[in-house]
Parts: C-alpha cells; structure tokens; sequence
C-alpha cells in the first residue's frame, strides 16, 4: 500500500492518467455541449437562459468540493503530518478558485435575464463570495510567506475556518429569504429536475471534473518535480 | 435555424457569453498550468544535465523520476 503512495510510482500513474484524460476529453466535450445546447430543452418560465445551469451549477459544485475536500485534508495534515497532503490541496486551490469565481459571473449573467440584476447580496451569493475569499487567502499564503512550515500552518487554519461556510452556502437557501430557489437536485430523495435537463448537467459536471483531474494532475506534477528540484540542490 | 440557435430566443448573449467565459478561464488555466509544468520539467533536466557525469548516474539510479523527465526532455528536443 505504501509502495503505492511513493512520489515515484504516483508521477509515474500521473503521466498516465494524464494521457487517457486527454484521449477521451474532447469528444465526451463535444457530446456534453451538444446536449447542453442543442437536445435539452428550453425552461417553461426562463426560456433558453437555462442553458446557463449547465455551466453554473457544476461551476458552483466544483468549487464548494474542491474547499471541502482542501479542508479536510488540511484537517488530516494537522494530525498526520503528511506533507503529501499539501501538495495536494496546493494543486486544488487554484481549480476551486477559478470555478467559485465561474459560479460567480456566471450567475450574475444568469440573474440579468432572470431576476433582472446582475448582483445581489442575497445570501447564497455572499457566502459564494466569502468562499472565494477564502481561497484567494489560502493561495496568497503559499505565494507571499517564504517559510513553507508556516505557510502550510496558516493556509490549513484558513481551509479549516473556510469550512463553516460550506454548510452556510448549502442550506442558505433554507435558512434565509433568497432570490435563489431551493435545491432541485437531491442526494437523498427525489429531484425536482426533470431528465431531460438532469442529462446534460450530469454530462457537462463530469466534462468539468475531468478538467479539473487534468489540471489537478499537472498542478501535483509540477509540486512533485518543484520538491525533487529542490532535494537535487541540496545534493 | 442556424438564426435560433445563436440568437437562443433573444438570451444569447447571456448563454453564449456565460459558455464563453467559462472555457476561456478553462483555456487559460489550462495553458498556465501547462507552461509552468514545462518550465520545472526544462529546468530539472537542464540541472540534472549540469551535473557532473557521476552525480548524474547516482541521481538517475537513485531518482525514477528524475529519469522520467530526463526522458520525456529529451522527447521534446
């Protein structure tokens, strides 16, 4: 199991996995778009703007994973030390960061036509806000602090703070009055969304999820040969 | 038809601008990324290179990363 974990057998799997994602990548590219803008059909009420769901809502997903997952690996660091975990949440960061921030215009676009403003401080959209925040704090750490103990310190109490926010953009469509609706897609129990939109936003998360693998993966790739770099300098 | 599509029923700007968006961040991330992974790659070769021969043997022995992006380095000259 811990051979499997060595840094040399996991570059070795990245330059594969690597290989297959770009293999497959554009042509399930090509199915998602084509379902997300040609066979799902229009909303009732909003018209072709729904469409816009199809890169909002994954958006928005990836972006609230990515903080979950960074938290609890940081979580995990603090008490296993293992400084792999970092390389990894360092190579998520940025992905969560751009996609939160996707979910962010993305949306404002979406509320023009829809609730006929670009930005409200409603509560779903601050929390998104805030978790930007978050995560531009947790990468400007890393950038801006030398010492990489301390670095590493202080980016895991921000992922770790961070993490109250998840459950607050989840359920502060429950908690509060806000402009957006209450979720139409449920894990436990039935969705409100009927399949014909259901396909192409499960379509479009998985083409976004493989992007995200991709550049997660030459992200991590490039830590492994920044750590190697800097060992063959102290040789 | 071609006219419907793009016009989306008069939400195209917003459909098409938000799908535009979207895989222009994607695009750039992904050429960032990609570019930096490169520079390390270049730059880890070029040091391994400047080695002297014996280093260089016990660091490829020792390291199968190392090797690997000697390798692929080498691929791309």
């Amino acid at each position: 199991m811990l051979k499997i974990l060595n840094l040399s057998n996991i570059f070795y799997w990245i330059e594969k996995l690597i290989r297959f994602i770009n293999s497959i990548f554009f042509i399930l590219l090509l199915v998602a778009l084509s379902f997300a803008l040609i066979f799902s059909p229009p909303d009732y009420l909003q018209g072709d703007s729904v469409r816009i769901m199809y890169v909002h809502v994954p958006s928005a997903w990836i972006g609230l994973a990515s903080f979950s997952s960074i938290a609890i690996l940081s979580i995990a660091h603090f008490i296993f030390k293992i400084k792999n975990i970092k390389l990894i949440t360092k190579s998520i960061a940025p992905i969560g960061l751009m996609f939160t921030c996707l979910a962010l215009v993305t949306g404002s676009i979406w509320g023009q036509p829809t609730w006929g403003t670009w930005w409200a401080w409603d509560a779903r959209i601050t929390s998104m806000f805030i978790l930007a925040l978050f995560y531009i704090g947790f990468i400007s750490t890393h950038k801006f602090i030398s010492d990489e103990n301390k670095a590493n310190k202080i980016s895991s109490i921000i992922a770790i703070i961070g993490l109250i926010n998840v459950p607050i953009i989840k359920y502060s469509v429950d908690w509060w009055n806000t402009l957006h609706q209450p979720a139409s897609i449920k894990l436990t129990g039935e969705s409100s969304i009927h399949s014909s939109m259901l396909t192409p936003l499960l379509l479009m998360f998985f083409v976004l999820i493989l992007y995200c693998a991709l550049i997660f993966l030459m992200k991590y790739k490039t830590e492994i040969i920044r750590i190697k770099k800097k060992n063959l300098k102290r040789l | 038809m071609i006219q419907n599509f793009l016009s989306m029923n008069g939400y195209g700007l917003f459909v098409w601008g938000s799908f535009a968006i979207t895989f222009i961040a994607c695009g750039l991330l992904y050429y960032k990324t990609f570019k930096t992974l490169k520079k390390y790659e270049k730059d880890f070769a070029k040091e391994i290179n400047e080695l002297s021969a014996e280093r260089k043997k016990i660091v490829i022995e020792n390291s199968k990363i190392a090797s690997q992006v000697l390798s692929s380095s080498s691929k791309t000259i």
